[in-house]
């Protein structure tokens, strides 16, 4: 680990100085945000904003000792990555999360089900998401009907349970 | 010995075949509802619990206790095939737990997790049984300061799953402190780091953080990887069952953990996930192969898996000797108390002796059940892990947002877990272990509490902190585990603890 | 039997229909007071056959005004919705500057209330409410109170004996905890001067004689309870922590006549007197013009003390 090839030490590693500043983007919110609390410490002298100012200034350290590391190149190798899989997944809890209360339970996440195994290579949407859909609905029917777990409902479970 | 009597009597009860039957519909439920990613037991026996009103008081006692069990083991389960913990206090068993699983060594830790879960829950119910007012005694005098010496001793254990690189752990830990910041102050009430939203006023729940760090970041992970063979989960390879090698490894880290997790989750404010993380930290410094540690080490689960079950029970020393809930669980139970006509408190072991016996004796039962449940279903659980990768991750996916939807259908929740599941694939990527956010969110806000009632108490005096002599051992004790790591590191002995040494600079 | 519990579970999976009748939520996790509200009224609403399903929803945080605010925007108009509440919504309304108050839902109706207790721990020094007035007075710092969340009912309640007692009310010690049960544990370990909650609370406790009872805040004397109204130790403090239900905005005056006299008919059920007594809550049950007008005055006077206490400017 200690041991650098001469080449990589000269290397700057970007995305780590990216990481840096985002520690110390955090580090400043922190600090803007506790300025503003009303001092409020007591009898204790420590106030509501004591504790979140020492996490800041330990960040703003952190995000220091980043920048080294990151000018050593002393992160480790990053594993090479296939993007479209990632943004197949990130899709599917995204359209979740935006059809949960329109579509219902089911539905949702039948779209999340076919999107998350297309990102493992079940390139056929037509029949993953009918699958996922009815995979879901069983689940919704067990975890709600039985078990009484409260999960958004929509047309789909509307319609089998009011009309059986 | 009116005890023991008691205590027959009442096995005596709960040993009926009807009884039997309640107690394995109670452990079944319980597994199945306990067994979802965000779901802990609290929710678990909140929405289980009128299924138990139609019974007689005994056959409901011992569904409840079924369900209470059941709902605590059930996350550990999810935890070791899936690396998705069902709740705070199993996040620890899919550090190691989820290694092994990898390796195909999923049925050995399935095994030592139920087994050791069995055996804590034995003694940490004995202990209940017939030492509870006096543990009840010794609680009582940890007060803010002492509490504040133990949260800063659990933080000095989180260094243990920092990884290769301190300053990577200690980023993970900040960014976890920071995160534990927002959400209105309890001392104060005022609202910090929410910026007006609503819903960042209660904080960020931990359950739905761990389950997007854990779950999604890993689904992320993985799905990303442009050599898929190279993580290929292996099934089973060897034995499903703990080999002569397990077992000597596993009974004594189950002993400690039980009593590690008993008396801290005897505390009032101790919580259960502090006992994983002080059996976590214990195993690894005395394990003879700690280079095993963050590979996969059959101790890492055994010990917290003790740890946390035995707390659970540990919980029912303030409630049933004092009246305490001193966890949501706890709080649950006590207004399922209340329907049998129990009122816990003082004198309840005093006025209500068959009903207090018959829940210890049913504890006992519901805990055999539970084995009896899932020793053999391992082998079905295991194969869960040949389903092919895509129903896999998608059945992941599935089962992690049901348990988010479950606990809190909002879509503010879901935007999280969409969030953090990002920020997890991230750090992954640049290796930056999971474990220290997690254990900062949690720890944050309770030492934070303690330190600030302990100085208000003592009017500004900063000095209180180490006058009590628990206190100071604690902390004697926290400075210890940071100083001489440093000291064997500088005479060139620590290569393995090298990574407790930066942890202070 | 075994036939009974298999198809109780088959009947259930069978025989509940999709749809609730009524969805309570419950604004705090499972287990607080308003999550057992919300839950004894599903059980008797059930099993009373007043509404053939009831399903419960736990929609914690900041004090109820996260689930107050979740509620009134998306049940506008649903005569189905119900929300459980009570007197630590109103204070933490104005502590976090909650958007949403009690304004934009239906207030239906009182349901229980309890009254707040101070104690101290059996071993402390202080026999009687005017012992501890007079620490008080001496150094408001060095009586340091146990109690419920910060701008809670317990917080307001001391700041009403300070403000009552003469001592300036921000130089208060409040030391806040987040359950019933912490705040017992640390007045029982000696940890803090006095400890202040519901009496229920604190019930078994002074009967085993582990704590000692100095005042109740109630307007009369309270059954059972050995120790005087504050009103009685001459400060003019009355205080009672109730808990309500109340349903969604928007609604017609028939749909409102309809859930109240659903409630009413669960208030006055045998089953829900039963209940109430199971848990030690009392009956405090209050409706229409005269609830309205019982909630405008908490309302006014937890402004004046929030602000007194220095939590609201």
């Amino acid at each position: 680990m200690s041991v650098n090839e001469p080449q990589k030490q000269r290397r700057r590693d970007t995305a780590a100085l990216v990481i840096a500043a985002g520690l110390a983007v955090v580090a400043g919110v922190m600090l803007w945000d506790s300025a503003r609390l009303a001092d409020l410490g007591g009898y204790s002298g420590v106030g509501p904003a004591s504790v979140p100012r020492v996490v800041a200034y330990g960040l703003l350290g952190l995000s220091v000792w980043t920048v080294f590391a990151a000018l050593k190149g002393d992160f480790p190798e990053r594993p090479e990555q296939n993007v479209p899989p990632v943004l197949w997944i990130i899709a599917g809890l995204a359209a979740q999360l935006l059809l949960l209360h329109v579509a219902g339970f089911s539905i949702a996440t039948g779209i999340l089900f076919a999107f998350t195994a297309r990102a493992f290579g079940k390139r056929n949407l037509a029949m993953t998401i009918p699958l996922g859909i009815v995979f879901a609905f069983a689940v919704w029917a067990v975890f709600s009907q039985l078990l009484m777990l409260h999960l958004p409902a929509g047309p789909l479970e509307h319609l089998i349970f009011r009309g059986a | 010995m009116g005890a023991f009597d008691f205590l027959m009597q009442g096995l005596a009860t709960a040993a009926e075949p009807m009884m039997l039957l309640y107690a394995l519909i109670g452990v079944t439920l319980g597994t199945a509802v306990g067994v979802l990613p965000g779901i802990g037991p609290a929710l678990t026996v909140a929405l289980l619990l009128p299924v138990t009103y139609r019974l007689d008081p005994a056959g409901s006692l011992i569904m409840f206790a079924g369900i209470y069990y059941g709902g605590m083991y059930g996350g550990s389960t999810t935890s070791i095939l899936l690396n998705t913990p069902g709740e705070s206090a199993s996040i620890i068993t899919a550090l190691e737990g989820n290694k092994m699983a990898r390796k195909g060594r999923g049925g050995p830790a399935l095994a030592t997790a139920a087994i050791g879960s069995f055996v804590a829950g034995l003694i940490a119910t004995l202990l209940l049984a017939f030492l509870a007012p006096s543990i009840v005694k010794v609680a009582l005098v940890f007060g803010p300061r002492e509490y504040f010496a133990l949260m800063v001793l659990a933080f000095v254990t989180v260094s243990a799953a920092f990884g290769d690189s301190a300053l990577r752990g200690l980023t993970s830990l900040f960014l976890g402190l920071a995160l534990a910041c927002v959400g209105i102050d309890q001392l104060t009430g005022q609202a910090r780091m929410s910026f007006g939203v609503p819903e960042l006023l209660d904080g960020i729940e931990v359950t739905t953080m761990a389950v997007a760090m854990f779950a999604i970041g890993e689904a992320l992970f993985i799905a990303g990887q442009k050599n898929q063979q190279d993580d290929e989960v292996t099934a089973v390879k060897g034995s499903v069952w703990m080999s002569r090698s397990d077992w000597a490894r596993s009974w004594k880290p189950w002993l400690r953990g039980t009593f590690l997790g008993f008396p801290i989750g005897a505390m009032p404010a101790g919580g259960a996930e502090i006992g994983t993380f002080l059996s976590y930290a214990t195993e690894k410094k005395l394990s003879k192969h700690p280079e095993e540690f963050g590979h996969g080490a059959i101790e890492g689960v055994a010990g917290p898996e003790a740890a946390n079950n035995a707390s659970a029970a540990g919980t029912l020393v303030p409630l049933l000797t004092l009246g305490l809930p001193t966890s949501a669980t706890a709080a649950i139970m006590l207004a399922g108390f209340q329907q049998f006509g129990l009122q816990p408190g003082p004198l309840l072991f005093a006025t209500n002796p068959t009903l207090v016996w018959g829940l210890i004796a049913s504890l006992l039962i519901a805990n055999a059940m539970l084995l009896v449940l899932n020793l053999p279903l391992i082998g079905l659980w295991v194969k869960l892990l040949t389903v092919p990768k895509p129903w896999l991750y998608a059945g992941i996916l599935l089962f992690a947002t049901l348990g988010t939807i479950g606990a809190n259908p909002s879509s503010f929740e879901l935007g999280m877990l969409l969030g953090f599941g990002v920020l997890g694939y991230v750090m992954r990527l640049f290796g930056y272990p999971i474990a220290p956010i997690v254990v900062g969110l949690i720890l944050g806000p309770m030492a934070e509490q303690q330190l600030r009632r302990a100085l208000a108490i003592s009017q500004g005096d900063w000095t209180v902190l180490v006058q009590s002599p628990i206190a100071a051992t604690l902390l004697g004790i926290a400075a210890l585990a940071l100083i001489v790591p440093l000291i064997l590191r500088a005479r060139g002995k620590g290569q393995v603890l090298a990574q407790l040494g930066g942890d202070e600079d | 039997m075994k036939q009974f519990v298999l198809a109780s579970l088959l009947a259930g999976s069978v025989a509940m229909p999709a749809m609730a009748d009524y969805t309570i939520i419950a604004p705090a996790n499972p287990g607080g007071g308003w999550d057992q509200t919300a839950r004894t009224m599903q059980t008797v609403l059930q099993e009373e056959g007043i509404s053939k399903s009831v399903q419960v929803q736990n929609v914690p945080g900041a004090g109820g005004t996260i689930g107050l605010a979740q509620f009134a925007s998306q049940n506008k108009g649903n005569p189905d919705a119900l929300i459980v509440g009570g007197y630590v919504m109103v204070g933490a309304i104005l502590t976090n500057n909650s958007p949403v108050s009690l304004k934009d839902v239906t207030p239906i109706a009182r349901l229980t209330g309890e009254y707040e207790a101070i104690v101290v721990p059996a071993a402390s020094p202080i026999k009687d409410i005017a012992g501890l007035i007079e620490s008080l007075k001496a150094d408001p710092g060095a009586v340091s109170w146990a109690g419920g969340s910060a701008g809670g009912t317990d917080h307001i309640a001391v700041g009403l004996i300070a403000k009552a007692a003469g001592v300036d009310p921000t130089k208060i010690n409040y030391i806040a905890y987040s359950g019933g049960g912490e705040a017992l544990a640390a007045i029982l370990g000696n940890q803090v001067t006095a400890g202040i909650s519901s009496l229920g609370e604190f019930d078994a406790q002074i009967k085993a004689g582990t704590l000692r009872l100095l005042a109740v805040s109630s307007p009369e004397r309270i059954a059972g309870a050995d120790a005087p109204t504050l009103k009685e130790a001459g400060l003019d403090v009355e205080l009672q922590n109730w808990r309500m239900v109340a349903a969604a905005p928007g609604l017609s005056d028939e749909q409102k006549a309809k859930v109240t006299a659903d409630v009413e008919k669960m208030v006055k059920s045998e089953n829900w007197q039963k209940q109430l007594a199971d848990k030690g809550w009392s009956d405090t049950y209050l409706s229409g013009a005269d609830f309205d007008a019982q909630l405008e005055k908490d309302v006014t006077s937890t402004g004046t003390v929030l602000k007194d206490i220095g939590l609201v400017k």
